[in-house]
């Protein structure tokens, strides 16, 4: 007569007492599946008959290992700490859930709002005035926009149509910021500013999503550029690094630049527009005064694509090195290289400058445009100011249109003066010399009058503010 | 700015701004040229390029990546100040890009290349909250499974279900046919595809970027570089 211990009967009965109601389970789902008349499919459907009350279609086996073998209670040795056993236990759960996760997609969810403003936002401007057309970069939609010069959108009108456009990923464009027209070939050189690290080249006749012309590969975060026509450089701002770069007009693609102006004696400052006055060999560069002090020597950076290189800026900064300073205007030779402090400063609260973008140098009447963004204003200086100077003249108000211009071209040809505002979708052109709150002579319009601009140029990261229920949306 | 965190607790928001190498705080409903009402700034606090940081309103402190450490500050740290702590050393394997903080787990997760690995993909480190020094991770997420390719943007946790979500540049460039945002767990570790994806691929994102959260309408907001844009989703079954 076989003999049973005690515990092996209570670990039958214990597994009897599982076992039993997955049994009736079992029945109970075969009933339901084959019930119905001889002959019919039970799971046949009419075309277009309701479907019927929910039935049980299938049954899959538990597993017996290692559940219903398992002990019911995990053994914990009396000897392990609380948070080991926690440990293993999280790490088992996250194994197994390793395992077994498949991840749901929803890849065609649509948002239920979208902000982004439709229109073009204009970040800069420049003139070809042989073949009287104004071109402008949109720093929104990422396009090169080519009107008549004469263009002019009347009041009632929603916009201007331009006469050319480029745009698309294969043009490389992307918030770009700076401009400059080949006076000879009418080539359009745009900046790139935040993004691409590349300054991208067109031929004037090109048009919609095409490749550049000639590309460059040029220091991360380039703004402003200028071009010495007859000595065939190419000037462009950095800002990351508080540099200028200098490059041979025809650079191509990996080529070095040829000059480097950096360095903690240079006062660059977070560096925007540049002007240069080829007649008196001078460099003048608007900067936001934001500034770091860099380590000599540092390390530079560059992106996969490039080589070694020469004259390029120095990333590297000094930990903790960083200040506030005001907005401000430095002077340089033009041919200025290395640490070379400015010749002169222009800074100080009279100036009246508030993030100074873009710059254009009247070389004959010795006058210097600056785009004065938060100040919603154009300022003109003396050339020859310096220290905590006032303007001579100051654009501003609400018949002017002017509203965080960040684009200032000087078409001495017509006399003319345009602005690019971002703030609010237009170009808008004055009599060389403008003062005050004047109207315009002409108004280019990428949207209705009365549509904001939203402002928004790389919108990195979004925040919310619960207690308003408002987003916050940093550019 | 590539950065920006919103208390509710103290209604104040803060931004790094890497060319003056400081932290600001603002009030919260600040505007138009309003100054900040503190900021961290100075030889002592040894930041070099501050591009992200991350706000825990609950215990008062500000998380600041800098490429192979992090950087930890008082929330009302005012000027020159040194940080409380630093996680920092070759054990960490840290190339911190973001993070962000769970205060109610009490962890810190923190995203970028992982120094020392065969592959370039991104992957997502988790530490405790108050880790310090050379300190290995608790956990990290990364592997073919897990889908994870280019993190570099801003992202956020839900901590009341433990939920990371963040965008996934795909194959990076201008923009990415494959770009999604997804959602991984607190108490992931190792090869683990994400719980959910959303708007990818093959969805609406170009080229996603920040992310943030609305618990009391459901809503994921993500902004998108390439778009220019700012998209809100409404997606209950995350929270």
């Amino acid at each position: 007569m076989a003999i049973h211990s005690k515990s092996a009967t209570r670990e039958h009965r214990k597994r009897s007492q599982l076992l039993a109601p997955l049994g009736v389970l079992i029945c109970a789902a075969a009933a339901v599946l084959f019930s119905g008349s001889a002959g019919e499919d039970p799971l046949a459907l009419s075309p277009g008959a309701a479907a019927g009350p929910a039935r049980l279609v299938s049954v899959t086996p538990l597993p017996l290992e290692p559940a219903l073998d398992a002990p019911l209670c995990e053994w914990m040795p009396a000897s392990a700490s609380g948070s080991l056993v926690a440990s293993w236990r999280q790490e088992r759960r996250a194994a197994m859930a390793a395992a077994e996760r498949t991840t749901a997609d929803f890849p065609d969810l649509q948002p239920v709002r979208m902000i982004r403003d439709p229109y073009a936002a204009y970040s800069a401007v420049a003139v070809d005035p042989v073949r009287d057309e104004v071109v402008l970069t949109d720093e929104n939609l990422f396009q090169i926009l080519v009107y008549d010069r004469m263009d002019s959108t009347p009041p009632t009108a929603r916009m201007t149509e331009p006469k050319r456009m480029l745009g698309g990923l294969q043009t490389k464009i992307e918030f770009q910021c700076g401009l400059y027209i080949d006076p000879a070939s009418g080539d359009i050189y745009a900046v790139n500013n935040d993004t691409v690290d590349t300054l991208v080249i067109f031929d004037r006749n090109a048009r919609g999503n095409v490749p550049p012309t000639r590309e460059l590969y040029t220091p991360h975060g380039t703004f402003g550029i200028a071009v010495d026509e007859e000595a065939r450089e190419m000037f462009l701002t950095e800002q990351h690094d508080n540099a200028v770069v200098v490059f041979r007009k025809s650079a191509v693609k990996d080529e070095s630049p040829i000059r480097l102006l950096q360095g903690n004696r240079t006062r660059l400052q977070d560096p925007h527009g540049i002007a240069i006055d080829t007649k008196n060999r001078l460099m003048f560069i608007s900067n936001y005064g934001n500034s770091h002090r860099k380590k000599p020597g540092g390390s530079v950076y560059l992106p996969e694509r490039s080589g070694e290189k020469e004259n390029w800026p120095v990333r590297e900064h000094e930990p903790g090195s960083g200040t506030f300073s005001p907005p401000s205007i430095t002077v340089y030779p033009l041919d200025a290289s290395g640490n070379t402090p400015p010749l002169r400063v222009i800074e100080g609260p009279r100036t009246q400058m508030n993030w100074p973008a873009h710059l254009a140098i009247d070389v004959e009447r010795q006058e210097l445009y600056v785009a004065n963004d938060m100040g919603h204003s154009i300022l003109t200086f003396s050339t020859s100011a310096s220290g905590n100077a006032a303007p001579i003249r100051v654009l501003q108000g609400p018949k002017t249109l002017i509203k965080n211009p960040t684009g200032v071209f000087l078409d001495t040809e017509n006399d003319e003066l345009w602005v690019a505002s971002f703030g609010n979708h237009t170009a808008t052109v004055f009599p060389r010399g403008a003062s005050g709150d004047v109207e315009p002579l002409r108004v280019i319009r990428s949207g209705p009058l009365d549509e904001p601009a939203l402002g928004i140029g790389n919108p990195h990261p979004v925040a919310y503010d619960s207690k308003r229920e408002e987003i916050l949306v940093p550019n | 700015m590539h950065a920006i965190a919103y208390d509710e607790i103290h209604d104040e928001f803060f931004v790094p701004v890497p060319f003056p190498q400081a932290i600001l705080a603002f009030r919260g409903g600040a505007s138009g040229e309003e100054a900040p009402v503190r900021f961290i700034q100075g030889p002592r606090t040894g930041l070099a390029y501050p591009i992200r940081l991350a706000v825990d309103p609950v215990h008062n402190e500000i998380f600041v990546p800098q490429g192979d450490k992090v950087l930890v500050f008082p929330r009302d740290g005012q000027g020159d100040v040194a940080p409380l702590r630093v996680l920092g050393g070759p054990d960490t394997r840290l190339d911190s890009s973001a993070l962000a903080v769970d205060p109610l787990h009490n962890l810190l997760i923190v995203i970028g290349e992982l120094p020392g690995s065969d592959v370039e993909t991104d992957h997502i480190l988790i530490f405790n909250r108050t880790d310090q020094g050379n300190t290995k991770p608790k956990a990290i997420i990364g592997g073919p499974r897990s889908g994870l390719r280019n993190l570099s943007g801003p992202f956020t946790v839900y901590p009341p279900k433990g939920w990371i979500v963040l965008g996934d540049r795909g194959e990076g460039g201008l923009a990415s046919d494959v770009a999604y945002v997804g959602v991984w767990s607190v108490e992931d570790n190792g090869d683990v595809p994400p719980r959910w994806r959303i708007g990818g691929p093959h969805g609406v994102f170009q080229m996603p970027r920040g992310v943030t959260l609305n618990p009391k309408h459901q809503e994921i907001i993500v902004s998108d570089k390439r778009l220019n844009a700012v998209l809100t989703f409404h997606f209950p079954e995350f929270f």
